[in-house]
């Protein structure tokens, strides 16, 4: 099958799934206990002013229309109004949405970045001091809670240092981008070094765990592929020990890094809501819990609409990617 | 006979090669060893947390709010108390206190592990909180065991609709994240719609009834102080369950797939056995050693995510880990101990399930090749 073709089978499995999201979401408000003219409206209201409340939000239709409603108004890309600020949910959920990717992309960076020469360097000295650190490290990374290690992070290192703030980021990379294409490239610069300060405790506190966990993956990939027969033989003919490692038996430990990681995205994204808690980021997470609290439902249904779509998304990309650099397996 | 009641029970679920693999890993290898003390080390004190405990983990001394843990001393900078006429205040002994004053707090014996903000004690809290943790790690990895085995068999064994209806579900399922989609699942119900249950707790109920011996009793506790339920967080458990039986179904439902085509399930169809029997009694023994693992790697899990629920405060008990995180959050600068502590505990306790799920997925499935698999 070729990719193109793979890509519009999983995008239409794609769209399955998603359909199965919008309704379980839809479901959600109904096993909430209180309706949403309760939380809008004062509770010393008078019956007929929360009668036509109601019939205003459509709660009055029967649930297959409401339903249906809900759907074609999704298909516009209208998730309805919040509750609270009666502003539309789309655009609160969509302008928290940057903060959340950039979050979730440089912690997935910091962990690749330290993960796969720490795994190398773990596997080719196994059994030495190197190896214990790593093993231990990643044995300890997948433990932590990583809401508590974001606290541990501000306790030992934001608070004594100084150096890594710990209030809400006050300028995201797309406003970065616009004073850059502005021309305003002291302002950018600025507002970069700004942002990767903010960035640097957050990014640690979510990547910690993937660190971890792409660090054992490594390792073990590494000690099984060094100890093939196509390794010898590439030894056996002379190649640099540089190239046998990282040309040769590295590229093949690649294959179960990329499933797992898959496999772990939803950990990815749970992580950053949390760690956006704990870090006052501005992202989907601190949306989704604030609204929670708030009983602010449309935006609880939005926001989970987009996060599940988000990943739906990515595992698509991830299993081609997949696909990609495992030759065995086809695009079936 | 401890032993000899665990090695039959082993001889139920597992062959007799699995079980060989077993015991030879465990002693090659020490660390196995560490994570199945940590862990009896923390079942034992989820068990009998009342009798452990130095203090009632909500007794509140609010004399003795915010003291470090032992072995620290805690500084805090007091407000100078310039009164109205200009004169100065004097300590008890006597000297000038100026401005910035900086006054050391030293750590009791009686609180190991310092006093939160409101002077209960946190060694206390730490040891009721693994009360929550393992009931909500068991019992809800049990509970998402029951549901997914079941999905996931029945799918694998009958294959087609089924298996299409059912994996469909789960990959609805599998499209949120789990924190998220527990989150959602728990915050829609306000705080006092979270449900909990009170489990009486059989072992304070016979010291308090006078059944034990008193010199069973560690002195410290005081048995009339000792609560006689224990909170069960009956929401929280269901919803870590109801979002964590996917993995379960997945894996159960790759081993019937494959092994519906053996010839000893050919064999019980011939002969007529019926299909329900087949899954349970021919099917699911041989699927077992999978989802053992998976079971071990599940409570970690469990426990994480409930922890992160109790420290966004969808918990429905305060004696919780994740509750004191948060707790702490505000008085991280000035008093690092509260948060630190039952994170600590929560550290140590998902290490010695780590390490025992490294250990049964060594032993029990070589093919999967984890740490040192060479």
């Amino acid at each position: 099958m070729s990719l193109a073709r793979f890509l519009v089978k999983r995008s239409l499995q794609g769209v399955f799934v998603i359909w199965g999201v919008v309704t379980v979401v839809f479901a959600l408000r109904f096993i909430a206990p209180g309706s949403p003219e309760n939380v809008l409206l004062p509770p010393d209201v008078d019956e007929e002013t929360r009668r036509q409340v109601a019939a205003e939000l459509g709660l009055n239709e029967p649930i297959h229309i409401q339903y249906l409603d809900y759907i074609a108004a999704l298909l516009r890309g209208d998730m309805g109004n919040s509750l609270v600020t009666r502003t539309p949910v789309a655009d609160r959920v969509f302008s928290t949405v940057p903060a959340t990717i950039e979050l979730a992309v440089a912690a997935t960076v910091v962990a690749v970045v330290i993960a796969i020469p720490l795994g190398v360097v773990s596997a080719t000295r196994r059994n030495q001091p190197a190896d214990y650190g790593a093993t231990l490290f990643s044995l300890l990374g997948i433990s932590t809670p990583n809401f508590w290690l974001g606290l541990m992070l501000i306790l030992f290192v934001a608070v004594p240092f100084d150096v890594f703030p710990t209030s809400t980021r006050p300028v995201g990379l797309l406003e970065v981008g616009e004073r850059t294409l502005a021309g305003n490239l002291d302002g950018a610069a600025a507002g970069l070094e700004n942002w990767l300060l903010h960035i640097t405790l957050p990014a640690i506190a979510l990547g910690t765990y993937f660190t971890a966990l792409i660090t054992r993956l490594t390792r073990s990939g590494m000690l099984e592929e060094l100890g093939t027969d196509y390794v010898r033989a590439a030894r056996a003919k002379g190649l640099p020990e540089t190239l046998v490692r990282y040309s040769h038996a590295l590229r093949n430990t690649l294959i179960p890094i990329i499933t797992v990681v898959g496999l772990q995205l939803g950990t990815l994204i749970g992580g950053a809501v949390i760690t956006e808690a704990v870090f006052d980021w501005p992202g989907l997470g601190t949306l989704v819990i604030d609204s929670i609290n708030a009983r602010d439902w449309p935006i609880v249904q939005g926001s989970l609409i987009v996060i599940a779509t988000g990943f739906v998304l990515l595992n698509i990309v991830v299993d081609a990617l997949y696909t990609y650099v495992n030759p065995q397996v086809s695009f079936d | 006979m401890i032993r000899s009641l665990l090695a039959w029970l082993a001889s139920r679920v597992m062959s007799p090669r699995t079980l060989r693999n077993l015991k030879a890993e465990f002693r090659r290898s020490t660390l196995p060893k560490i994570g199945l003390v940590v862990l009896v080390i923390v079942l034992v004190t989820a068990v009998f947390a009342p009798f452990l405990a130095p203090h009632p983990p909500k007794d509140q001394d609010l004399e003795n709010s915010t003291q470090p843990p032992l072995g620290f001393s805690s500084k805090s900078v007091e407000e100078v108390e310039v009164q109205d006429n200009g004169s100065v205040v004097f300590d008890d002994e006597g000297n000038i206190l100026t401005e910035n004053q900086t006054v050391y707090e030293n750590a009791s014996l009686s609180h190991p592990m310092g006093t939160d903000a409101n002077g209960r004690d946190l060694l206390s809290r730490v040891i009721y909180g693994s009360r929550t943790s393992m009931l909500v790690g068991i019992l809800g990895t049990l509970l998402a065991a029951v549901v997914g085995v079941s999905v996931g068999l029945t799918a694998g064994y009958f294959g087609d609709r089924v298996d299409d209806v059912l994996m469909r579900a789960a990959d609805i399922m599998l499209a949120f994240p789990s924190l998220v989609l527990a989150i959602a699942l728990v915050g829609v119900f306000q705080n006092s719609d979270i449900h909990t249950y009170d489990l009486p707790d059989p072992f304070v109920w016979a010291a308090t009834h006078d059944t034990i011996p008193n010199v069973l009793i560690p002195r410290a506790t005081h048995v009339a102080q000792m609560p006689e339920t224990t909170t069960f967080p009956v929401t929280v458990t269901l919803v870590v369950a109801l979002v964590n039986w996917v993995w379960f179904a997945r894996v159960a439902r790759g081993e019937a797939l494959s092994l519906r085509s053996e010839e000893f399930v050919k064999a019980a169809k011939a002969v007529g056995a019926k299909d329900r029997n087949i899954i349970f009694r021919h099917i699911l023994p041989n699927a077992i050693t999978p989802i053992i693992v998976l079971g071990t790697i599940q409570v970690a899990a469990i426990i994480l995510l409930e922890s992160a629920l109790s420290f966004l405060g969808f918990s429905g008990t305060s004696l919780s880990w994740g509750f004191d995180i948060n707790a702490g959050q505000e008085f991280l600068s000035s008093a690092w101990w509260i948060s630190t502590m039952p994170g600590l505990a929560i550290v140590v306790t998902v290490i010695a399930l780590n390490l025992l799920g490294d250990w049964l997925r060594d032993a029990l499935d070589p093919d999967i090749g984890g740490e040192g698999g060479v």
